[in-house]
C-alpha cells in the first residue's frame, strides 16, 4: 500500500496548522501495477545515442548507478519513487556520449485510456561531458479515463553538459498526476525544466536539483487551476558547489475553488560561495473562491552568496478585463487572454511549436467554460 | 468602570475560522514528573488569588501535559522538559548576590553606560528598584487621565472581572505547549487599560517597574487600548537581563479597540543562557492599528512571532523587527499576521544579521481569511550573513484564500557587498568603521521607530556585538 | 623638480587573471587637471580604481606615490586621509544612512575631528544648493533611490564637502543630460581654484567645454599612447580613437 499523507514534505518543517509542512490525499486511487500498451517514444533523432524503452535490464551493469542510487530524498514521495522504480511499465534509458550534440528533441508522449489507465514511468537520462540533449514528455488521457501517473525522471549532467527537459501535464479532472525529478547537475554543467502544469483532478510534483561547482539549472514553470482542482508543486535548488546559479521562475493562475500550493526552496549549502540563486512566482487570482498557497524558502550557510525571492499575488486588473470585454470578448476569453500574456514568457520556450498549440488550446480549454 | 464586553464568543470564532488550532496537536499524554497540581495550589495560593485563576491554572497544567514540544522548533533539549519544576517553583530561599553575575553581563552594563545605581536592580539582584520613585509619579500622572497601569497580581484582586473576561483569550493555552505552561504557572506582569479616545502622550515602559523576584520570567502583560485611544507600550530594556532560571515563558495579550492605535516595542536582551519562548498577540478591532517595533538580541534559543488579528474591517498591522544572532544563538523570530477582515492592511519588515555561527531565522504567515476581501500585505524579508560559519534561513508562507487581495512579498539573502566597503573607505572610513555603518543602516528602520535613548543603547549594543569579530 | 602630488610609475594591474594596466607612466602636480580619454575597455576605470586601492584590483608591477610617500600597500582609507578622492562612475547605495550624517562621519574620519552639527549642515546646504540639490536630500539615504543624475552630483558635494588634494572623476559626466553636466562642471570648477588637482576620465567632450585641462592623455589598451594639450580633445572629437591606434601601431 502506497501511503498518501506525506508527500512534497516541506524542506524545513514550520507552523503545523498551517498544514504546508506535507500534503495529504485521501483519494482511492488505484495504484494497481498494470502493463501500459501504448507507444510512448513519439520521436528519436537518430544518430549515435543509446535509446532505450524502459523495463531495460542492462540498467545494473552501468557504474553511473551506484551514483544514482546514493542520490535519495528526493521525490513526492519515497514511497511513490519507489514505486515507480520496481514496478515501472514504461519510461526511456536515454544516454549522450562525450561532445555529442542532439538537435532535434527526443519526444515521449502518453496518452493513458480505459484500456492503459495506469502510467509509471521510469526515466534516466545521462548526458556524457560536454553533450546537448533535450526531452519534451507530454502527457494527457483520454476523455473518459481514470487515468493515474506515477513518473520518476532522473538527469545526470556530466561537465559542460546541457540537458533541457520540457514537461507538459494536461490530464483529465479524474485522474492524478505524481511526477518526482531529481537532476545531477555536474560542474560546469546545465539543466533546465520547463514544466506546465495544466490539468488532473490532484497533481504533486518535486523537482530536485543539486549543483556542482559552476552548475546552472533554471525552472520556468506555468500551473493552471479550475474547478475543485488541487495542484501542489515543489521545487529545489541545492546549491553544493561554488559559483552555481540557479532560477525558479512560476506562473500561475487559479479560478473557481482551485486550490494550489508552491514551495520554492533555495538551498546554498555549505561550499557553496558565489553561488547565486532567484525565485519569484506571479499568481492571477480569477475568484474568490480560490486558495493559493506560497511557501518560498531561502536556506542559506554561506555568506557570499546571493539569494533572493518575490512573489506576488492578486486579482486580475479589473480594468484590462473590463477594457477586453468592451472590444467583445466574453469574460472567459478575456481570462484566457490574460492568462496566455502572463505565461507567454515560458510558453515561448516551449519547442517544437506543434506543443505550443496544445498548450494554448487546454489554457482556452479550462478558461472558457464556466462564468 | 467602562463596559468591556464578553470576549470568549469571537475569540473562539476566531480560533476555529483562522488559526484552526483544534486538531493542530498531536496529544502525547504525558503526566509529568515534576509539575504537580501541588506546586500550582502553592504558587495560587501565595499569590491569594479567586478561585477562578487557580481552576484556570489547573486547566493550562492539563493541556501542558497533554501537548508536545513543536517539531519544528529550535533544539530545546537542553531544556530540562520532563523536570520543568526546576524552572517554574519559586525560590523564595533564593539570593543571588552581585558576584554571581556573569562577568561579561556587568561588562556590557559599564560600556553601555547604564549607572552603577541600576546595574544590580537590572540584574535582578535587588529587591527594590531606584525607579520605583519614577513610576510612581508615572503612575498619578496616568490616573488623572483615567488610565490603570499596575501589576498583574494587584489587577487580578482589583480589576478581577476585566482580567477575567481577557485573561488568555487572545492566547488561548491549548495554542501551544508553553503557552499552556505559561497558563499554569504565570507570575508578575502588567496589566494596562487607556479608556475611549484617551491618547497617552510619553510611552508606558515596563522598565520602570519593580521587580519581584521571579518575575520577568512567566510575566503577563494584557493591554486593553479601548475606543480611539492611543497608547506606545515599551517591554523591557536594551541591558541584558540575567536570570538563574534560563526558561522565558512570557505571554502577551493586546486588545485594541475601533480606531484605537497601539505601538509596542521591544528590545529584547536576554542573558545568553536564556531560552526565550514567549508569546506575543493583538487583537485589532475596526480601523484600529497595532505597530510592533521588536528587536531581539540576546538569548540562546528564541522562537517569537508577534501575532496579528485584523479582526475588524479596515484594522491594520505594521511588524518592523530586527534580529541579531552571534555566537551560541539560535534565534527563530518572525511575524504572524490573520487578516480576518475585510479592507485590512499589513507590513512585514523583517531584517536579520548572523555572524559567528549564530543561525538567524525568520519564520512566518500571513493569512487571508475567505472574507478579508480589498486586502493589502507587503512583506520584505533581509538577511545579511556576516561570515560563513553561520546560518540564516527565510521560511515564509503566504496563504490566500480569497481573490480581492494585492499580496507583495521580497526577501534578500547575502553579505555586506565587498564594493559598499570600498566605497565607504574611498571616503576615509576604515574597513570596520565601514561595516558598522553598513550593519547600523541596515538596522535603521528599527532605530528609527525607537525612543532616543534605545535607538542609541541598540546602536551601542551592534558596536559591541560587532566588535567581537571584527576587533 | 618640486616634489609631484602623484606619480605613478610602470603601472601594470589585473583583474583576477586578466592585465588591464601594461605599464603607464603619469606625474600630477598642484593645480593640474590632467583628462584621460579613450575608448571602451583601454583601462580608465581600472587606474581610477588602482590608484584608490579597490581589493578586485591587483597591482602587478610599479609605483604609486602621493606627495612623496607610496602609496602601492596604503588601505583605500589611508589614502583618502591623504587627500584622495574618487567619484565613482556607478555609485553605492547605503541603506539606513542619511547623506548628511555619512558625510559628516566621512569628514571628521579625513580630518580627525568631528565638526560641528550646526556649521557642517549650514556649508552643506550652501553646496546643495549649489548643485541644484533640494535640501531633502541631506536626509535621503546615500545614495539610495537616486537618479544617475542625482547620484553624480552626489558624488560631486562629496567631493566639496571633503576637499581633497587630488579628485579622481570617473566618468562623471556620462549619462547625464546637457543641464545635469553644466551643473555638475559648474561643482568641478569651483572646486579648480589653482590649489586643488584632478584626473577626469571621460569619453566626452561636453563637460570640457567648462573645465579647461591643463593635460590630455589617451589610454589605449593598457597604456599611455599619447599626451599632449586640449589640442589632442579636438583631434580626437574628429579623427576617433581608430586613428590613434593606427598611428600608435605604426609608431611601434
Amino acid at each position: 500500500m502506497i501511503k498518501l499523507n506525506e508527500l512534497n514534505t516541506l524542506p524545513v518543517p514550520t507552523f503545523r496548522w498551517l498544514r504546508v509542512n506535507e500534503l495529504a490525499i485521501d483519494d482511492e486511487i488505484d495504484f494497481e501495477a498494470r502493463p501500459y500498451g501504448k507507444d510512448f517514444l513519439q520521436m528519436a533523432p537518430q544518430g549515435e545515442l543509446i535509446q532505450r524503452q524502459m523495463p531495460y535490464n542492462g540498467l545494473t551493469d552501468r557504474p553511473i548507478m551506484k551514483d544514482l542510487m546514493d542520490s535519495a530524498g528526493f521525490g513526492v514521495s519515497e514511497d511513490l519513487v519507489g514505486f515507480a522504480d520496481t514496478f515501472h511499465n514504461s519510461g526511456m534509458y536515454i544516454e549522450i556520449p562525450r561532445g555529442i550534440k542532439v538537435t532535434e528533441p527526443i519526444m515521449v508522449g502518453y496518452k493513458p485510456d480505459s484500456d492503459n489507465p495506469t502510467v509509471i514511468d521510469n526515466n534516466l537520462i545521462i548526458a556524457h561531458e560536454h553533450s546537448e540533449v533535450t526531452i519534451v514528455m507530454d502527457i494527457a488521457s483520454s476523455a473518459n479515463a481514470s487515468a493515474v501517473h506515477n513518473g520518476v525522471t532522473r538527469v545526470v549532467a556530466k561537465e559542460g553538459a546541457m540537458v533541457t527537459v520540457i514537461k507538459i501535464q494536461r490530464m483529465n479532472d479524474s485522474s492524478f498526476h505524481f511526477d518526482s525529478n531529481l537532476a545531477l547537475v555536474g560542474s560546469g554543467a546545465r539543466v533546465d525544466y520547463i514544466v506546465a502544469e495544466l490539468g488532473s483532478k490532484k497533481a504533486a510534483v518535486n523537482y530536485t536539483c543539486r549543483l556542482s561547482e559552476g552548475a546552472q539549472s533554471h525552472i520556468n514553470t506555468i500551473y493552471l487551476g479550475n474547478g475543485d482542482r488541487h495542484l501542489d508543486l515543489s521545487f529545489l535548488m541545492e546549491h553544493q558547489g561554488r559559483r552555481s546559479t540557479s532560477s525558479i521562475e512560476a506562473r500561475g493562475a487559479l479560478r473557481d475553488m482551485a486550490s494550489k500550493t508552491f514551495k520554492g526552496t533555495i538551498d546554498f549549502k555549505k561550499g557553496a560561495d558565489k553561488s547565486e540563486g532567484s525565485e519569484s512566482e506571479h499568481v492571477l487570482l480569477f475568484d474568490r473562491t480560490v486558495k493559493s498557497i506560497s511557501v518560498p524558502l531561502l536556506l542559506c550557510s554561506e555568506d557570499d552568496v546571493k539569494g533572493q525571492h518575490a512573489i506576488s499575488s492578486g486579482k486580475v486588473d479589473q480594468d484590462k478585463l473590463f477594457y477586453l470585454m468592451s472590444r467583445g470578448f466574453s469574460r472567459g476569453e478575456a481570462m484566457v487572454l490574460l492568462a496566455e500574456a502572463s505565461f507567454s514568457d515560458v510558453i515561448d520556450k516551449i519547442y517544437p511549436k506543434s506543443l505550443e498549440d496544445l498548450i494554448r488550446a487546454e489554457i482556452s480549454g479550462r478558461l472558457l467554460h464556466g462564468n | 468602570m467602562v463596559e468591556l464586553e464578553r470576549q470568549d464568543n469571537y475569540i473562539d470564532d476566531i480560533n476555529r475560522e483562522l488559526y484552526d488550532i483544534r486538531d493542530e496537536f498531536s496529544y502525547s499524554y504525558k503526566a509529568d514528573k515534576g509539575l504537580t497540581p501541588e506546586i500550582i495550589r502553592e504558587i495560587s495560593g501565595k499569590k491569594n488569588e479567586p478561585k477562578w485563576m487557580l481552576d484556570f491554572r489547573l486547566k493550562s497544567l492539563q493541556i501542558y501535559n497533554e501537548l508536545d514540544v513543536p517539531p519544528w522548533s529550535p533544539d530545546i533539549s537542553d531544556l530540562d522538559i520532563d523536570n520543568i519544576v526546576t524552572y517554574v517553583k519559586p525560590k523564595t530561599d533564593m539570593k543571588i548576590s552581585w558576584d554571581d553575575i556573569p562577568d561579561e553581563i556587568k561588562d556590557t552594563f559599564v560600556r553601555l553606560g547604564i549607572p552603577q545605581a541600576e546595574h544590580e536592580s537590572l540584574a535582578g539582584v535587588g529587591a527594590q528598584y531606584d525607579s520605583e520613585v519614577v513610576y510612581h509619579s508615572v503612575r498619578q500622572y496616568l490616573l488623572d487621565q483615567g488610565v490603570i497601569y499596575t501589576d498583574m497580581e494587584s489587577a487580578v484582586r482589583d480589576y478581577g472581572d476585566i482580567i477575567k473576561k481577557h485573561f488568555m483569550t487572545c492566547v488561548p493555552p491549548r495554542d501551544h505547549k508553553f503557552a499552556a505552561l505559561h497558563g499554569a504557572v504565570w507570575s508578575g506582569g502588567s496589566f494596562v487599560y487607556v479608556p475611549k479616545g484617551v491618547k497617552v502622550d510619553i510611552p508606558l515602559q515596563s522598565y520602570f517597574r519593580s521587580n519581584a523576584p521571579g518575575a520577568g520570567q512567566f510575566e503577563h502583560t494584557l493591554i486593553i487600548v479601548d475606543e480611539g485611544a492611543f497608547l506606545h507600550f515599551i517591554e523591557g530594556c536594551s541591558a541584558p537581563k540575567y536570570s538563574v532560571n534560563n526558561l522565558h515563558a512570557g505571554c502577551v495579550e493586546l486588545f485594541v479597540r475601533e480606531g484605537a492605535r497601539l505601538r509596542y516595542s521591544t528590545i529584547e536582551n536576554w542573558s545568553k543562557n536564556m531560552y526565550n519562548l514567549n508569546t506575543k498577540r493583538c487583537i485589532v478591532e475596526k480601523n484600529g492599528s497595532i505597530e510592533w517595533i521588536s528587536g531581539s538580541f540576546g538569548s540562546r534559543v528564541s522562537m517569537l512571532y508577534p501575532m496579528s488579528v485584523l479582526k475588524g474591517e479596515g484594522a491594520s498591522s505594521e511588524f518592523t523587527g530586527v534580529t541579531f544572532a552571534g555566537n551560541g544563538q539560535y534565534l527563530d523570530t518572525g511575524a504572524k499576521v490573520i487578516h480576518g477582515a475585510p479592507y485590512t492592511t499589513s507590513t512585514i519588515n523583517a531584517k536579520s544579521i548572523a555572524k559567528d555561527g549564530g543561525v538567524a531565522v525568520y519564520r512566518g504567515i500571513v493569512k487571508i481569511a475567505p472574507r478579508a476581501h480589498h486586502t493589502k500585505s507587503t512583506i520584505s524579508c533581509d538577511s545579511l550573513m556576516m561570515d560563513n560559519n553561520s546560518r540564516s534561513d527565510t521560511i515564509p508562507v503566504l496563504d490566500i484564500r480569497n481573490d480581492e487581495v494585492d499580496i507583495g512579498h521580497e526577501a534578500k539573502i547575502g553579505r555586506i557587498s565587498d564594493e559598499a566597503i570600498f566605497y565607504l573607505m574611498t571616503r576615509g572610513l576604515s574597513e570596520s568603521d565601514a561595516r558598522a555603518m553598513i550593519v547600523r543602516g541596515f538596522v535603521e528602520p528599527i532605530a528609527k521607530e525607537l525612543p532616543l535613548e534605545y535607538a542609541v543603547e541598540m546602536n551601542n549594543l551592534i558596536r559591541l556585538e560587532l566588535e567581537g569579530s571584527i576587533g | 623638480m618640486e616634489r609631484a602630488l602623484l606619480s605613478v610609475e610602470d603601472l601594470h594591474v589585473a583583474i583576477g587573471e586578466k592585465l588591464i594596466l601594461k605599464g603607464m607612466n603619469l606625474r600630477i602636480d598642484k593645480g593640474e587637471v590632467h583628462v584621460i580619454m579613450g575608448p571602451n575597455g583601454a583601462g580608465k576605470s581600472t587606474l581610477a580604481h588602482i590608484l584608490m586601492g579597490n581589493p578586485r584590483y591587483t597591482l602587478v608591477r610599479g609605483n604609486m606615490a602621493f606627495e612623496g610617500q607610496n602609496i602601492n600597500s596604503l588601505k583605500t582609507d589611508e589614502r583618502a586621509r591623504l587627500g584622495m578622492f574618487l567619484s565613482f562612475q556607478y555609485p553605492e547605495e547605503i541603506s539606513g544612512i542619511t547623506l548628511e550624517n555619512f558625510l559628516r562621519s566621512s569628514k571628521g574620519s579625513i580630518t580627525g575631528k568631528n565638526p560641528s552639527v550646526l556649521s557642517f549642515y549650514k556649508g552643506l546646504k550652501e553646496k546643495m544648493s549649489g548643485l541644484g540639490m533640494g535640501e531633502e536630500y541631506a536626509k535621503r539615504n546615500l545614495n539610495e533611490g537616486f537618479s544617475g543624475g542625482e547620484k553624480k552630483k552626489s558624488e560631486i558635494l562629496q567631493m566639496l564637502v571633503l576637499e581633497p588634494k587630488l579628485a579622481i572623476l570617473d566618468e562623471t559626466d556620462s549619462g547625464l543630460d546637457i543641464d545635469a553636466v553644466r551643473i555638475v562642471a559648474s561643482g568641478i570648477r569651483e572646486y579648480m581654484d589653482g590649489e586643488h588637482s584632478a584626473i577626469i576620465i571621460t569619453h566626452h567632450r561636453a563637460i570640457l567645454d567648462y573645465v579647461k585641462p591643463d593635460f590630455v592623455h589617451i589610454l589605449l589598451n593598457g597604456r599611455i599612447i599619447e599626451s599632449g594639450g586640449a589640442e589632442l580633445i579636438e583631434i580626437i572629437e574628429n579623427k576617433g580613437f581608430d586613428h590613434l591606434r593606427e598611428s600608435a601601431k605604426s609608431g611601434v
